[in-house]
């Protein structure tokens, strides 16, 4: 075999390798982005953001992390206190079932709203879906990943 | 809402330099072995085409630097990796396959590569900067859905037929493949459809003997979209862009949902609807039995997959190197179509089994950020909007590269970034783009409240 015929095949070798080296780079940095993205305190299933609060309470831009079952109302024993006067004592709650949030009216006074609608009894709501309980509006969002 | 977006500061992209900088060097090696191997030289093969091409990599980079968002780092390398591979490619294919005359000049077929590439590098780089805001998109899906059909339905009656085809329309001196871009467009309009409709799909049932169901007239769309994607195979006979539509509405349809009952109904209707068509048509027919057996009549109708699959036994392992495959005979390339259908076969041959796994391997990099974008996007529509473009470039590298390795009947979809062909780029480039965009971690306009998003279907149409 000449000189010739193994540089070019070295050559040619060295393209697959520079290739691989290129994938075993990007996978790299899909790990440490993974394992960055697991690192952060994300196991909360969503978040709540206050949009308009005309009482102040809970104050507009305020953003709630969310357990898979979340009591809201004016009572201070709920797990989002809204201090509104439309709102009833125990008003709602907002549950995440299987890969979906619910949110059920408790028989409030003034009903609770989703995207400007009323609810009956259990609705389904998505991620960027707005609510409104008593004068406040809230929107679902996803957890911050990061 | 006008947002006031604050005095742009340049932002350093460590990770994609450096990805880019990998890329150059592997595009250069590649170079040197297809000029050793063809003409016994230790230099750049076409350095100036190599060089152009690498330049406009590095030209994207420092834009988005000095645009300064935090878009994803990893995307722009990855596709320009396989847009390399492909220009190496296409230098090394006889370049009369194509020729192209624009104003004057005649481009060979490595030149239109290179303009294309460099056009589809200044849209996904151009998106990835300007796109801030989703809404025109979000909002306006109804017009892309109706653009979409509007684009189908001029390809039907203004097309010009190929290969008994009807998919290519001609503009003047371009002309262009429609159904490329109906991709993205069938993502945008389905991202908006099931994010809407996304909680209603998901709580309701109806018993359909074991089979929970959402409810049904939510399926309707389904069979809408079942029907279209027949209407096409048969107005048309585009088998693969059936497939794909298809294939990414299951996907996406069983990401908004998570019903695995979808996907089978799904799976029934499509494998219903093939042995229809089969029964119907000849050509299609005779796919399926190119399909199942090549080698009965291999210098005929199954002349093109037989010359695939020897290409592929050539390459072996290693591969038999750039520009040492064979080229032609008697000054024609050995697979029909090589430079459209069948790259990954001549890339099989030359790179080896090594070449096409690690080709693979940069689609399924593309799918897996398309994933995570969308595992981090604010809401569900931007969430299947993500998903859903990467999955049209993963399913589609799968439908042909199957094609080509006779794991599924052939099909005419693109090798999404290698395939010669500027409607494919173009409508691949439009997603990396829009995938950028989406990938901001900083500026993030809060979507706007999507009123009324539980309607009732019979009311549908009536707001907004």
């Amino acid at each position: 075999m000449d000189g010739f015929l193994i540089v070019v095949w070295a050559v040619r070798l060295l393209f697959l390798g520079l290739i691989y080296l290129f994938l075993a780079r990007v996978i790299a940095a899909l790990l440490r982005d993974l394992r960055a993205a697991a690192r952060e305190p994300g196991d909360r299933p969503g978040r709540l953001v206050v949009l308009a609060s005309p009482g102040g309470e809970p104050p507009a831009g305020q953003s709630f992390g969310l357990d898979v079952i979340t009591a809201l109302g004016r009572d201070v024993n709920n797990a989002i206190v809204i201090d509104d006067p439309f709102a009833s004592a125990e008003h709602a709650v907002l549950t995440y079932r299987g890969r979906s949030w619910y949110l059920e009216d408790l028989g409030s006074t003034n009903g609770s709203y989703v995207n400007g609608r009323r609810v009956e009894g259990v609705s389904p709501v998505g991620f960027g879906d707005e609510l409104q309980i008593g004068q406040v509006r809230m929107r679902l969002e996803r957890a911050a990943t990061r | 809402m006008p947002r006031v977006i604050g005095p742009i500061r340049p932002r350093p992209r460590w990770v994609e330099l450096r990805l880019l900088l990998l890329v150059a060097a592997a595009l250069a090696v590649g170079s040197i072995s297809l000029n050793a191997t063809v003409n016994g030289e230790f230099r750049l093969y076409d350095a100036q085409g190599i060089l152009i091409y690498v330049a406009g990599l590095l030209v994207a980079h420092l834009a988005q630097v000095l645009a300064g968002r935090r878009t994803d780092q990893i995307l722009l390398p990855t596709a320009g990796m396989l847009g390399g591979i492909s220009l190496l490619l296409m230098e090394r294919l006889p370049q009369d396959l194509v020729t192209q005359s624009f104003f004057g000049t005649t481009l060979s077929l490595a030149e239109v590569q290179l303009l294309w590439l460099l056009i589809a590098l200044g849209i996904a780089t151009t998106l990835g900067i300007v796109v801030r805001s989703d809404s025109w998109l979000r909002r306006y899906k109804y017009t892309w859905a109706a653009a979409g059909v509007a684009l189908l339905l001029l390809t039907f009656v203004f097309g010009t037929e190929v290969n008994g085809q009807r998919l290519t329309l001609d503009l003047g001196p371009i002309s262009g493949q429609p159904s490329e871009l109906l991709k993205v467009i069938l993502v945008v309009f389905l991202a908006g459809y099931l994010s809407e409709n996304r909680a209603l799909l998901v709580e309701q049932d109806t018993r359909v003997g074991p089979l929970r169901l959402p409810p049904l007239p939510y399926l309707a769309p389904m069979v809408v979209m079942w029907a279209i994607a027949l209407g096409i195979v048969v107005i048309q006979r585009d088998l693969g862009a059936a497939l794909l539509f298809f294939g990414v509405f299951l996907a996406m349809l069983y990401v908004a949902t998570g019903r695995f009952s979808l996907v089978v109904i799904g799976l029934i209707l499509f494998v219903l609807g093939s042995a229809l068509m089969a029964t119907l048509f000849a050509t299609i027919r005779t796919r399926v039995d190119i399909w199942l057996d090549p080698f009965s009549d291999p210098l005929g109708s199954g002349f093109q997959v037989v010359q695939a699959l020897h290409a592929f036994a050539r390459g072996g392992l290693l591969g038999v190197g750039l520009g040492a495959g064979l080229p032609e005979i008697g000054g024609r390339p050995p697979i029909p179509a090589v430079h459209t259908d069948f790259p990954l076969a001549a890339l099989g041959e030359e790179l080896g089994l090594l070449g096409v796994v690690a080709i693979l391997g940069l689609f399924l990099v593309v799918v897996e950020r398309g994933m995570r974008i969308g595992a981090a996007a604010a809401d569900d529509f931007r969430s299947l909007l993500a998903v859903g473009l990467a999955l049209v470039i993963g399913i589609q590298a799968f439908t042909i590269a199957a094609g080509n390795l006779k794991v599924l009947p052939l099909t005419g979809v693109t090798l999404p970034f290698i395939s010669y062909g500027g409607s494919s780029l173009l409508a691949n480039a439009v997603i990396i783009g829009l995938l950028l965009a989406l990938s901001d971690k900083g500026v993030e306009p809060p979507p706007p409240p999507r009123v009324g998003s539980s309607r009732r279907w019979f009311g549908r149409g009536a707001a907004r």
